[in-house]
Order: C-alpha cells, then sequence, then structure tokens
C-alpha cells in the first residue's frame, strides 16, 4: 500500500487520536506543563506533534530503573531518524505516536535533547496495552504486513475488521468480568465506571467506526494512572503499580510460586481456592487478582492433567516414532541420547548468549570513549590557547580507566578483525605511555585517559 | 537472506503452537528497505512513515517475545514444581522407604516421570533457543537499518533488548540445569556420557517433536555461525559442536533440510 494513502488514513484519524493522547496527559501527574500548554496548538505545530509523540505510551523496560535507560534514549532520540529538531517531524504523522510508543523506552526530562521547546517526560504504562493498540492500529495500517493478531486467528491486516472487532470485544468483556466480578477489591472506581461506559454500550458500532478512538482511548485511560512504578521490585517483577484490573504482564519466580501453592494448599487445594482468597493469603505486594487467577487457571490444568497432557507432548509429532524402535533402541538409550543434544543445544545457546553480551558490552565501552573523545576535542579546540598547561591525571580517575581500557583490551585480542576507528587511535603526546601489553587498545587506553584528564582539567 | 532463509527453516521445525511467535525478520527488511538510504538528505514523507512502521513493528516483535517468553516461562515453573511433587509422591509411595514399597511400580512411575522430565527439559531449552534466534534477529536487523539510514538506533535499542524478559533467561537455564541433575541421577550410569556412542542405533532414534527441533536447532546454530560476509566485530565466532557428525547423522532419520 502507497505510503501516500497509508498516512491519509491516518490524518483522518488524527482528531481522535490527539484526543486521546490528550486524555492520558492530562491524567499524567508527571507530564510537565510546557507540553500540556502546546496541546492545543496541536494541529499546527509539528514539534508539539513530535512531543506528543514522545510523551505517549512509553513503558521502561522490566527491570532497569528509569535513570539508567534515559540517557540511552535521549540519544537515540536525538539521533534518530526523521526526528531531527523539527524539521523532518512534518512527515511524521501525528498518529505515528503510536508506532513511537515504544514499550521499551522511557523517556526523561532532557534539556539536551535536540528537539525544540519540548520536554519529554515519563509515563509509566501497562505493557499489555501495548498490544492492545498495535491491533487497533493494525486493523487500518491496511499494509501487507501479516502481523498474526495476537488474540486472534492468524490473518492478514485487510480485511481484518470483523475478527478483529470480535476478538477485542471478548477481551473487553473479558476485563470488565474481572472488574464487575472483583468490585470488592481495591478498585478506582472511576476507572470501572469509565470503563463499563465504554463497554457495555454496544462496543461494535464504536469499534467499527471510530476505532482509534475507542480503542485507544481506554488503554490510555487505563495506562493513566499515574504511578511511577519502582522498578526493580524485589519479590514480583511486574509493571502494574496497584490491584486495578490492569492486564499487567507479571513475570513469576519460582519462590512466588511457593508460595503460591502455600496458600493454595492452605486453603483446601487447587479446587477450592479461589483467587481472591489466595491473593489475600499470598499477601504480595503488586500482585494482582488477575495475575492469581491466570496462575491458578495454568496450575489446575498442570495438576489436573499432568499424565495426559505431559504425555500428549511426549507423543507429539512422533510419526516416525514406534514402540519397536523405542524398544529396538532401549528407552534409556534414546533418552540418554536425547538428553545429550538436548544439553549440547543448552550449553551452546548459553555460549552464545554470553557471547552476545559481551559483544555488546563492548560495543557500548567503545562508544562511550568514542564519544568521550569527541567531547575532548571539542574542549581541546575551545581551549586551544591554554594548549601549554599540563595537569597530571587524577588517580581516581585512573583506576576506572585501567579497568575501561582492560575491558576493552581482552575482547580486541579475540577479534583481530575488528577495525581501529582513526579518532580512537589518536596518540596524545602529552602523556607518557602506559604499559600495557597489547598495542592497539593502548592508543585507545591512552585517549580515553587523555579524556579523563581533560576533563579534570576543565573542572 | 542465508538468516532469513535459516529463521524460516527453523519456524518450520519448531512445535506448531511457536511457529507465529518468532521474529517477522522479513517484513522487517522490507520495511528497511522501504526507508531510502542516508545519501538522501532530505527526508521524504515515505521515509518517515516507513522508520516510524519500523520501529512500531520492532517494538510490537519485542512484546510479542516478551509475553511469549513469560508466558511459557511461568508454565515451566508451574510443571518444575509438579514434577518434583509427582517424584516425592512415588518415592513415598513406591519407594523402598514408602508406605507401599513395590519395585516394579517404582520403576515403571520413575520411567513414565524420566521421560517427561526429558522432554521437559527439551521444552525449555527451545524456549531457550527461541530467545537467541529472536535476539539474534533483531540484532540483524538493527545492523542493516543503521547501515541503510547511517542512524545509530542498534546500541540503545540492543541495550534495551538485552533487559528485556525475553532475553534474560537464567531462570530458565537454572531450571534446565536442575532437570539435567535429576535425570543424570535417574539414568543409569552410561560408560561414556558423548553421544557418538549411540552412533550404532542412530536408525533407531526416536523422532518426538521436541526431540527433532533439538537437532535442527543446533544444526541451525551452527550453520548460522559458519561464517558470513558481514563478519565484524559484532559477529559470533564460528561454531563448533563436538558431536557434528552424530547430529548431523540425526538428519537422516529426520527429513530436514539443512545443507
Amino acid at each position: 500500500m502507497p505510503p501516500a494513502a497509508f498516512k491519509k488514513k491516518y490524518s483522518e484519524t488524527q482528531s481522535s487520536e490527539m484526543e486521546a493522547s490528550g486524555a492520558m496527559s492530562r491524567s499524567l501527574s508527571i507530564l510537565p506543563s510546557p507540553v500540556k500548554e502546546k496541546f492545543p496548538q496541536l494541529p499546527d505545530s509539528p514539534q508539539v506533534t513530535l512531543a506528543q509523540e514522545l510523551t505517549s505510551n512509553i513503558v521502561p523496560s522490566f527491570r532497569s530503573p528509569c535513570s539508567s535507560n534515559q540517557k540511552m534514549v535521549g540519544n537515540l532520540f536525538s539521533s534518530a531518524p526523521g526526528c531531527p529538531s523539527g524539521l523532518g517531524c512534518s512527515s511524521l504523522s501525528p498518529n505515528t505516536n503510536r508506532w513511537m510508543s515504544s514499550p521499551f523506552y522511557s523517556i526523561s526530562p532532557r534539556d539536551g535533547v535536540s528537539f525544540p521547546s519540548t520536554q519529554l517526560s515519563v509515563s509509566i504504562v501497562e505493557n499489555n496495552d501495548v498490544p492492545w493498540n498495535v491491533d487497533a492500529i493494525e486493523n487500518f495500517l491496511d499494509m501487507p504486513l501479516n502481523i498474526p493478531v495476537q488474540n486472534g486467528p492468524i490473518e492478514t491486516s485487510t480485511g481484518i475488521m470483523s475478527s478483529e472487532d470480535r476478538a477485542k470485544k471478548t477481551d473487553w468483556q473479558d476485563w470488565t468480568d474481572q472488574l464487575i466480578r472483583v468490585n470488592d477489591d481495591a478498585l478506582d472506581s472511576n476507572w470501572s465506571d469509565l470503563l463499563v461506559d465504554v463497554d457495555v454500550p454496544d462496543p461494535d458500532p464504536k469499534l467499527l467506526d471510530l476505532p482509534p478512538d475507542v480503542s485507544t482511548c481506554q488503554p490510555q485511560i487505563h495506562q493513566a494512572h499515574p504511578h511511577p512504578v519502582p522498578s526493580g521490585e524485589s519479590c514480583p517483577v511486574i509493571d502494574s503499580p496497584t490491584a486495578t484490573s490492569t492486564k499487567a504482564r507479571m513475570r513469576w519466580t519460582p519462590e512466588l510460586h511457593e508460595v503460591f501453592v502455600d496458600a493454595v494448599n492452605k486453603l483446601g487445594g487447587s479446587e477450592k481456592a479461589t483467587p481472591k482468597g489466595v491473593l489475600k493469603l499470598m499477601n504480595v505486594e503488586g500482585l494482582t487478582i488477575y495475575h492469581v487467577k491466570s496462575h491458578l487457571q495454568k496450575y489446575r490444568t498442570a495438576r489436573f492433567k499432568p499424565e495426559s497432557s505431559e504425555e500428549k507432548k511426549s507423543n507429539t509429532g512422533s510419526e516416525m516414532t514406534s514402540l519397536d524402535l523405542e524398544t529396538t533402541m532401549g528407552i534409556t538409550e534414546a533418552l540418554r541420547l536425547q538428553m545429550e543434544v538436548q544439553k549440547q543445544l543448552h550449553e551452546q545457546l548459553e555460549i552464545q548468549r554470553n557471547l552476545q553480551l559481551r559483544i555488546e558490552e563492548q560495543g557500548k565501552h567503545l562508544q562511550m570513549i568514542f564519544e568521550q573523545q569527541k567531547k575532548m576535542e571539542e574542549e581541546k579546540l575551545r581551549a586551544l590557547s591554554n594548549s601549554d598547561k599540563h595537569s597530571e591525571p587524577s588517580e581516581d580517575n585512573h583506576a576506572s580507566i585501567k579497568d575501561v581500557a582492560s575491558d576493552v583490551c581482552i575482547p580486541v585480542d579475540e577479534h583481530p578483525s575488528k577495525k581501529e576507528t582513526s579518532s580512537e587511535a589518536k596518540p596524545c603526546k602529552e602523556r607518557a605511555p602506559d604499559d600495557r601489553g597489547c598495542s592497539p587498545p593502548m592508543k585507545r587506553a591512552k585517549a580515553y585517559e587523555t579524556v579523563t584528564s581533560g576533563a579534570s582539567h576543565e573542572s | 537472506m542465508k538468516f532469513g532463509k535459516r529463521l524460516k527453516q527453523q519456524i518450520e521445525q519448531s512445535l506448531p503452537e511457536w511457529r507465529d511467535k518468532f521474529l517477522s525478520y522479513k517484513e522487517l527488511k522490507k520495511l528497511v528497505k522501504l526507508i531510502s538510504t542516508a545519501a538522501t538528505l532530505g527526508r521524504s514523507m515515505e521515509d518517515g512513515v516507513a522508520e516510524a512502521e519500523f520501529i512500531y513493528l520492532l517494538n510490537h516483535e519485542i512484546e510479542k517475545f516478551n509475553a511469549f517468553f513469560m508466558e511459557n516461562e511461568e508454565d515451566f515453573i508451574i510443571r518444575h514444581k509438579e514434577l518434583q511433587q509427582k517424584m516425592e509422591e512415588v518415592i513415598d509411595k513406591w519407594g523402598p522407604k514408602g508406605s507401599q514399597p513395590s519395585e516394579m511400580e517404582y520403576k515403571e512411575e520413575m520411567a513414565k516421570i524420566r521421560k517427561v522430565i526429558v522432554n521437559f527439559h527439551g521444552e525449555m531449552v527451545l524456549l531457550m533457543n527461541y530467545s537467541n534466534i529472536n535476539y539474534t534477529g533483531l540484532a540483524k536487523i538493527l545492523k542493516k537499518y543503521d547501515k541503510r539510514t547511517g542512524g545509530v538506533l542498534r546500541l540503545p535499542f540492543i541495550q534495551k533488548v538485552l533487559e528485556q524478559p525475553f532475553f534474560t533467561t537464567d531462570l530458565i537455564s537454572k531450571l534446565i540445569k536442575e532437570c539435567e541433575t535429576t535425570i543424570n541421577s535417574m539414568l543409569p550410569p552410561s560408560e561414556s556420557a558423548r553421544i557418538f556412542h549411540a552412533e550404532r542405533d542412530h536408525q533407531a532414534v526416536p523422532g518426538e517433536g521436541i526431540f527433532r527441533n533439538t537437532v535442527a536447532a543446533l544444526l541451525t546454530m551452527q550453520e548460522m555461525r559458519r561464517g558470513s560476509s558481514t563478519y565484524g566485530h559484532f559477529s559470533l565466532p564460528p561454531l563448533n559442536l563436538p558431536d557434528f557428525e552424530v547430529i548431523q547423522s540425526l538428519q537422516v532419520i529426520f527429513p530436514i533440510q539443512i545443507p
């Protein structure tokens, strides 16, 4: 589908989108005022469009504290193509706020960002609502993107409307059911009212007429709950702040499961125990009834069909298996063989994963060094008149330089194909050479030293 | 298209419920191609749209991975505990010190559990493989994107990906190791742990879905790391499987087309 037509579809929904985002941003307590003020200007100003985009559904990654993400993403957005100083913003229709709504970026208020007159804020959202948005968008993306719909049968985007609607309707009804049943829990009454209002009176026409409005409105409102999540909670690692109806994605651990099992047993077993009872008994902060309910369901399934489901899995796809074969080889031997292969795969996966981690670590270091180098060069240019001044590298910086440089040193040995960028290899005449042992990183290490000494020189 | 082909093979060989949960590598590549090269200074309308779509799709994919991964992880946690419990029950009932000691029953039940655990182990390993292959695909597509647009999306994005639930597989790994320990104690010790001993019997290998997929995964991994034209300092070194010949011979049994 040609991009032009694509964009047109989006501009039709522009107003409703803005409305939705407006609603969301109004309820965000963290949103700084400049952006708020700008909202009325939305139709005109591309810069504000961008602000709107960037303040829409944004979820920090699960376990990392917000602060650590900020720098990274700040960098990202300042250099993201298509979004420089507002020039290219007009190319991104306002509705790309959905696209930009990454569930993974947390964006901090940052002065250094190159967007003019834009302040970005952190908005914490429910993860599960993003696929929801996604589905809504996919409806009229009308693209040859055969993205399988998460809750419905796999179809192409074109003409998905009806099945999508049905799927969504079921979703909503699920949620509404949850809400209504769980009324006595600590639910925000406003929220349940909102939901009921939107849902009950005939969701279908709403869907068909104004899909973006309704579909994006709802999760927006869900997400508008102004609770910044302290990420990195010890016990349940979730991003749902309160015991609300929102479908937050919960990451279970064996320990948490133990607590769950204990609670269930205390309540008389998996059949007798109710989600509410289990939730209360478990008394785990941040755990919602929804989590408990779905977990209980899984638990029951695992218990009451243990033999049949497990054995069924074993026999899946066993076209080649016959009891004769297995007895020929001996079941034990067959199992052993299977085990060996699996173990090897696991081992290799672990190795591969560690390698990947190290590669990225290294890349990060290099990037850091590179940027420091750049900064240093700029500073040097400015301080050109004072170039005669020397200063000893500060002792405390020295240790960290060595660490970084040695981290960088080791992988270099393993990857001799790596190229040196000329700026990194820039020698520093002022410093006495440090004894490193491997020459290419030596230059880098020296450059880094110069950087930090330059920094200390400045201060 | 090499990775794309490998990914496709892997998907074809995977468990049916998993097939639509893998990375939409092809789609992402198409989107990247839509973005004009960095040579063009002015960002056209189409560019912006394509790029935004690309990022949108990336996020969607990651969300997909996370959801699928955590769903399965939760299942695994539950099943793991259940298996342990089952074992205890069997030991308590038919074991030597149990309430109704019966060697035959004990052996029979334990054999069943053993098989279940081996498959359970396999499934978990396959989930790890799923995580890894999707990560690899993401890294590749980001590299392509940067190359095409001259942008620097890759590095920060990958850093985020590394923290995502679907890539933080420590828990699964731990469960896997526990299973391995359990199975080691359940299987009578053999002369050698190396699977080349099974070579003589390789024509009698069971062709279960999980096992077959594991073999495919291993071989695919090796193929993918064989070395490419764009080998750089972000590439992984070639993989040398110790029992490569044997594993390859298993291909004869499984109709996997891995050249």
